[in-house]
């Protein structure tokens, strides 16, 4: 089964006919999209300013990745949740959606980003901590991520205003 | 009112936004930015109430550090906001939701300014913990009843 069929096959399944279909679906399900927006770009911009070591400076930077890292988390659970079933709700119209694809791109960037910037210079964190200047590496990552969340942000946004024709 | 916002609803601004097709959805992309940053660090404060989040560190102080941060993402959301309303100010005025959230927000704003501020400034932190906890649990019920608002705008 090709992509395309899978999406049409999945746009058919009785829940997404419903979510599609109701007329409470969408704007609940967005509202707690936006809201998960609040905790979760909220903290990661809070967090991505600190490591270009604009925001917080007195607090140490390793402090505030595992304080805020809980709720990133959570936040991202309920952004994910709730992305995924304005998806299903019309599987086959957003998957051709091209502002869909950048974003599932630029996710998957962002996600990469996270990962080096873990496993490389924030393992050095206790070196770093209390510094003025925050390392290259974690500007970089810093703003890797900024300016991937603005582009998620301008993708999502972009979305509902150029859908593909029915 | 009705004359203002008309006279709003017919400047230059107004109209060009009105009459393009891409400015309106990117004047929205800033909306949506600031309000994460606005909801994170209203977020990240009201947690600190309850000792969660930010927990190692002083309420006034996270306070002060995220006050920065905060009034900018304000002045975007405001302005981002104004520049969206008076684009369809004529439909706007009338958009039973679009009153419900200037009214949540005149109310957040007014709380966050006066009594919320209050209780971030206080130093030392008072020795019972219940009073903030209420200032917190008003503060996201405000914002929130803001944000329901807001939603609801394009489908009334």
């Amino acid at each position: 089964m090709s992509i395309t069929a899978f999406m049409q096959w999945l746009a058919n399944t009785p829940m997404s006919v419903s979510i599609r279909e109701s007329l409470w679906g969408y704007p609940i399900i967005e509202t707690i999209h936006v809201l998960g927006l609040c905790l979760f770009l909220g903290f990661t911009v809070m967090l991505d300013l600190r490591l270009l070591g604009v925001a917080m400076k007195r607090t140490p930077a390793s402090e505030v990745c595992g304080r805020l890292e809980p709720w990133m988390v959570g936040g991202f659970i309920v952004m994910l949740s709730s992305g995924v079933l304005l998806f299903y709700g019309d599987p086959a119209k957003f998957y051709g959606s091209i502002f869909m694809r950048v974003k599932f791109a630029m996710l998957a960037l962002a996600g990469l980003n996270v990962l080096i910037f873990k496993t490389g210079t924030y393992r050095k964190v206790r070196e770093w901590d209390m510094r003025d200047a925050t390392p290259a590496g974690a500007k970089i990552a810093a703003a890797l991520s900024l300016t991937l969340w603005i582009g998620i942000v301008a993708a999502g946004r972009a979305i509902a205003y150029f859908l593909p024709p029915d | 009112m009705m004359p203002l916002v008309q006279w709003f609803g017919h400047s230059a601004v107004a109209q060009a936004i009105h009459n393009s097709s891409w400015l309106f959805p990117f004047i929205e992309i800033f909306h949506l930015l600031a309000l994460g940053l606005l909801g994170g660090t209203i977020i990240l404060v009201d947690l600190r109430f309850f000792g969660l989040g930010m927990k190692s560190k002083p309420l006034p102080e996270l306070a002060r550090d995220v006050q920065p941060w905060l009034l900018t993402s304000l002045a975007v959301m405001l302005t981002s906001g104004f520049l969206l309303f008076i684009s369809e100010a004529a439909k706007m005025y009338t958009n039973e939701a679009l009153r419900f959230k200037m009214l949540f927000l005149a109310l957040a704003l007014i709380f966050m300014f006066t009594i919320r501020s209050r209780f971030t400034n206080a130093q030392p932190t008072p020795a019972s913990p219940v009073s903030g906890w209420a200032v917190a649990l008003i503060s996201m019920a405000l914002w929130t009843c803001v944000g329901l608002g807001g939603r609801a705008i394009g489908f009334v």
